[in-house]
């Protein structure tokens, strides 16, 4: 029995290559990654990929891979390579693509630039997409009508989404609680670090450093956040909040009808379908801040990495290989492939600069062309790479959360932000520096 | 030595060996291999690097430290005495000759031997602002007072609190030992008070009180030691706010941010261990200061009947 | 229960105070658990509906000519309510379910236990997500060694982790207690009281550096970090049994001497029968503990096929994001119940157990 639980997992009586793959889905996204891994499985003889839902699967990851028995593949988000990266937790994927007698910039050149942007980092490729996504604002179309508002069309100003936000509003007639909101922007609350960005600021300047407090356009992205916050008033926005569901059950704020315009995901509409299917939508652009510029959005990945000390990289890169290929002339379902197959189940963009002709004119989500547009855009934003994001990103919430929850003013909660990070960020680069130091003769004789 | 001693020796260490071999490994060296991380730069998967005092250093001027520092001390300066109150109260009442003794001690014990995981999961439900059953009883004593009652763990002013009365509900193995105290404390004080006339207060005052000392000395000791170290509950709790939190950022903002967890984060998240490493002597040596000065007060007052 | 201690017979009045403390303190107390069980037996939308409803109900109407089971939306107006269609699933997805608005009066309501909830709760704390359970989706075919990972998995985790805690903490510490209480060597004091100050010791301190140990052997991912270490002892057993052992008289280890028995049979046959009381104390702890332990599994077990109950129910909280609180509180009773049963039947070793290791300390 407990060989049995301590027993080593590698090559099996098969005789094939089993490749541990772990992804942060379950539901119906994790049906759909099954089917393109299955579609592997079946393309070949050598290799069987066992794909496993974890949940925590950042924390999970990084610690399996501390403790020496990471998984072969894991699916993470953009926002964990540059920090994994420096802690020498990846597999840098250029070395293997060289194996293939192929360069990086001719591998990415596959993608959309600002997809294959995110998935470099100090002159290393350390991911490949499973799915991506961008975001763009969801309205509620009934709300819209029952608030008098024109269902068809959306704010287009950040002046009209306030306006909007205030007519949308809806209260109990007799304890007078919050039942419905316009925009409240802690929903979802998983971007604030993009608000600076949406208004035209930046989180790092030319030379490396960290600017957040230091720009105009990021104060006036707080101060912005703060605006909702006195909109529908503090207490009343709190108790409201505090009955939200997760992302994934009927209780979630939007599926419920508690807030009627949101910043979300290509994603959304397949949750939608089964939290919501009554729920009429619509889906436009972030309205522009400043009049007539580039629309904004953030392009963000659900992307696969080798962790260091996997048992497995040859085949786990075999397999990101198919993950991230495609059929570009596929007329029919049966004929897509690679993440074509599985953007398509999963009902989002495709990362590609080619789309092929069924995945483009076959696409289950009613408004894909918006997100491909969105992700042309020259605003067309993912975070930054830098060794500190995760600590970065924590600080940004943090600031996020104290201002929304009116705890401290905008310049005192990013200030506060700012110093931290800047802190960490020049300590971290001495770290960095130090461990080159210490063994880069060590390291140098090995290839 | 003689050959007696060698033998005896030998004995000894037989029987011990299994002690020797899990002190040895389970305990001194990670004492001391933490000790030594916490002068480097180490995150497991390269090797350390010494680089002196610069983790303490940066710990000092860490604001985030300090933060949860000053949210752990919070917690356990009122959880403490107010669970001391707690289970002495109900250890007194039950100490009573009534009814049903046995009932309501079981009743009072049960809920502390839960796994934490399953009792967290439970308050975070009750303390659901909208739906939980906490606020449908406090709404209408809110309401008469022309206010509504807070968003508990959604509020960093109140989730403090909020875990603060949670831990009371787990004051039952506490409450136990002191029944076990009460019960040993001789009848005659008792009747020779009463004798004197003295009343109850003044019973449990000068009788009571000073014979249950050591038991009280040490729940109290072994509660600051706990609270200081609370992870459990607030890692479960802190993550299940809003559906969407990361435990480890101690939401809302920082609020239940607790050593442990900032411990934990900073070790097995960022993989910091050097830092980590030294984030836990401080707080070793925080503990140690802490029972040091707890034995130097209570010294003079423990009362140990021999 | 001993008499020495009980203060005076109590008069009237004081008697109904007490009665109505204990009596305020037993809600406080017990509500939270029989909340959770109401709570485990109740359809979804009456976990989420305001004011909370004590037992779970089920609400019976006539729509179109039939006699439904029905969720009660909204009074549309005095007396009336908008009833829909119940299904089996706990999602509000099914577009075509029928909706009606009926007269208050014909509605009827039962009260009603779901238990139906229980199985769900453990098929989803295996990781099969609510929506394959109640066919939203296909269930996906999964390969490897956590496909089949379920609740049954989960429990059989945490028994090995306890049961083989419990006998390497019983079996160590007798040996060492033993060796330290009843053999006399040099060193032996000086080694106790180092033995002792470990007490001191915040496990914060051991975290990293045993992370370290157990990664160097090759045990992270596996349950040996949980239940190995018992097996050498810990510092808080070896000085409870110790105390123990150094009141059994001398005289029994010189008689056992005398008829030529060795160490070992004179501990084994001779003082281990004697010592029941603190070994079944001991046990009993550690049980709790291996049982209740979060941080351990959080930090050691990476692959789904090696997580206890309650790691697997802390990650059920995150996997199904929108928190099922009927699930949740079903899969929480699940369990809890172990505990409750061992309580129940070892009580007076509990209760015996927590005073001896409080007052001794």
């Amino acid at each position: 029995m407990l060989t049995g639980l301590v027993a080593c997992r590698g090559a099996e009586e098969d005789g094939k290559v089993h490749v541990v793959y772990w992804e942060k889905w379950s539901g119906a996204e994790a049906a759909a990654m099954q089917t393109t891994v299955d579609a592997f499985n079946a393309s070949q003889d050598r290799i069987v990929v066992e794909f496993l839902s974890v949940s925590g699967i950042d924390r999970k990851t990084i610690l399996a891979t501390a403790g020496g028995d990471p998984p072969d593949v894991a699916g993470v988000w953009v926002q964990n390579l540059a920090s994994w990266a420096d802690l020498n937790a990846l597999t840098p994927l250029d070395e293997l693509m060289r194996l293939d007698g192929t360069t990086p910039s001719e591998f990415l050149s596959r993608y959309e630039p600002s997809y294959a942007d995110a998935t470099a980092y100090n002159g290393h490729v350390y991911a490949l997409f499973a799915t991506p996504a961008s975001m763009a604002l969801h309205w509620n179309k009934a709300a819209f009508r029952a608030a008098g508002l024109d269902p068809e069309r959306p704010p287009a100003t950040i002046a009209e989404l306030y306006e909007y936000s205030r007519r949308l509003t809806r209260r109990d007639p007799v304890t007078g609680a919050l039942t419905q909101v316009g925009f409240l922007p802690q929903d979802p609350g998983w971007w604030p670090w993009s608000f600076p960005r949406y208004f035209g600021g930046d989180l790092l300047g030319a030379d490396g450093s960290i600017t957040y407090a230091g720009v105009p356009q990021n104060l006036a992205s707080m101060r912005w956040v703060q605006s909702y916050t006195e909109l529908y008033g503090l207490d009343d926005m709190k108790r409201f909040a505090s009955g939200f569901g997760g992302f994934g059950s009927p209780q979630f704020p939007f599926f419920a009808g508690r807030t009627t315009l949101v910043f979300q995901g290509v994603w959304l509409n397949n949750y939608l379908r089964q939290y919501a299917p009554n729920l009429e939508y619509g889906v436009a652009a972030w309205p522009a801040v400043n009049p007539g510029e580039a629309p904004f959005t953030i392009v963000e990945g659900d992307m696969l990495i080798i962790p260091r000390g996997a048992k497995h990289p040859r085949e786990a890169w075999e397999f990101l290989k198919y993950v991230s290929s495609s059929n570009p002339d596929a007329t029919t379902r049966e004929e897509l492939r690679g993440i074509e197959l599985t953007c398509f189940l999963q009902e989002k963009n495709s990362p590609l600069r080619h789309w092929s002709p069924f995945f483009s004119e076959q696409h289950p989500h009613p408004f894909i062309s918006v997100f491909r547009e969105l992700a042309r855009s020259p605003r067309a934003y993912h975070a930054p790479a830098m060794g500190v994001w995760q600590e970065y990103q924590r600080e940004i919430n943090i600031a996020f959360d104290q201002v929304r929850l009116l705890q401290s003013s905008p310049e005192q909660a990013m200030a506060y932000a700012q110093q931290r990070v800047a802190a960490s960020w020049k300590e971290h680069r001495a770290a960095t520096a130090r461990q080159a130091r210490a063994f880069a003769p060590a390291e140098s004789g090995s290839p | 030595m003689k050959t007696r001693d060698f033998w005896d020796l030998g004995k000894g260490l037989a029987f011990t060996a299994p002690w020797i071999i899990g002190f040895s490994v389970f305990l001194a060296y990670p004492v001391l291999a933490s000790l030594f991380y916490s002068f480097c730069d180490y995150s497991i998967l390269q090797r350390p690097v010494f680089i002196g005092l610069g983790n303490y250093q940066k710990l000092i001027f860490d604001d985030v430290f300090w933060l949860s520092l000053t949210n752990t001390l919070y917690y356990a300066l009122f959880s403490v005495p107010l669970g001391v109150v707690t289970s002495l109260s109900l250890a007194l009442l039950l100490n009573l000759p009534i009814r049903g003794r046995a009932f309501f001690r079981a009743v009072f014990y049960l809920p502390s031997i839960g796994p934490v995981v399953a009792s967290s999961m439970l308050w975070l439900w009750i303390f659901n602002g909208q739906f939980g059953v906490l606020n449908w009883v406090l709404r209408p004593v809110c309401e008469w007072f022309g206010t509504s009652p807070p968003a508990w763990l959604g509020d960093p002013a109140w989730a403090k609190p909020a875990l603060i009365l949670m831990s009371l509900w787990g004051v039952g193995n506490s409450m136990v030992i002191y029944l076990a105290g009460l019960q040993d404390v001789p009848k005659e004080l008792y009747d020779s008070a009463a004798i004197d006339g003295a009343n109850a207060w003044q019973r449990f005052w000068n009788i009571t009180l000073p014979s249950i000392s050591p038991v009280l000395y040490f729940n109290l000791l072994m509660g600051i030691i706990g609270a200081l170290q609370v992870f459990t509950q607030v890692f479960v709790i802190a993550g299940g706010v809003g559906g969407n939190a990361n435990p480890l950022e101690g939401s809302p903002s920082r609020s239940t941010l607790f050593y442990s967890i900032y411990l934990f984060s900073t070790a097995f998240y960022d993989l910091r261990m050097g830092y980590a490493s030294a984030l836990a002597w401080a707080l070793f040596v925080i503990v140690a200061a802490l029972t040091w000065l707890a034995t130097k007060l209570a010294a003079s007052r423990i009362h140990y009947s021999v | 229960m001993k008499a020495r201690g009980v203060a005076h017979r109590p008069g009237a009045g004081l008697r109904f105070f007490v009665y109505a403390c204990l009596g305020f303190g037993t809600l406080l107390f017990g509500f939270p658990l029989l909340w959770m069980l109401s709570t485990s037996l109740s359809p979804v939308e009456q976990t989420l509906s305001y004011p909370p409803r004590l037992l779970p109900l089920a609400h019976y109407a006539s729509v179109d000519g039939q006699r439904l089971e029905v969720t009660l939306d909204a009074e549309v107006r005095p007396g009336h309510w908008a009833v829909t269609e119940r299904s089996a699933g706990s999602k509000s997805a099914d577009k075509d379910r029928r909706r009606a608005i009926v007269p208050a009066a014909s509605v009827q309501t039962q009260i009603r236990p779901r238990w139906e909830n229980y199985p769900l709760a453990l098929g989803a704390l295996g990781g099969t997500s609510i929506d394959e359970l109640e066919g939203f989706v296909a269930p996906s075919t999964r390969l490897g060694a956590d496909s089949e990972v379920g609740f049954l998995t989960f429990f059989a985790n945490t028994v090995i982790v306890c049961v083989l805690g419990v006998i390497g903490t019983v079996l160590s510490n007798a040996l060492v207690a033993y060796g330290f209480a009843r053999l006399k060597w040099r060193g032996r004091d000086a080694f106790f009281a180092l033995t002792l100050a470990t007490l001191m010791i915040p496990y914060p301190v051991l975290m990293v550096p045993l992370f370290g140990v157990f990664q160097g052997l090759g045990w992270i991912g596996t349950l040996l970090p949980l239940w190995v270490p018992a097996f050498f002892g810990s510092a808080f057993n070896i000085f409870l049994m110790r105390q123990f052992f150094r009141t059994l008289p001398v005289e029994l280890s010189e008689a056992a001497r005398l008829d030529g028995a060795s160490e070992l049979r004179t501990f084994w046959q001779v003082i281990l029968p004697l010592s029941r009381p603190v070994l079944a104390v001991a046990a009993l702890f550690h049980f709790l503990h291996a049982w209740n332990d979060f941080l351990g599994p959080l930090l050691y077990l990476t692959r789904k096929h090696t997580f206890t109950l309650g790691l697997a129910l802390q990650s059920y909280q995150t996997t199904h994001g929108g928190v099922q609180w009927h699930f949740l509180m079903a899969a929480s009773t699940v369990t809890i119940l172990p505990v409750l049963l061992l309580f129940f039947f070892a009580q007076k070793t509990f209760i015996q157990g927590v005073a001896t290791t409080g007052s001794k300390g």
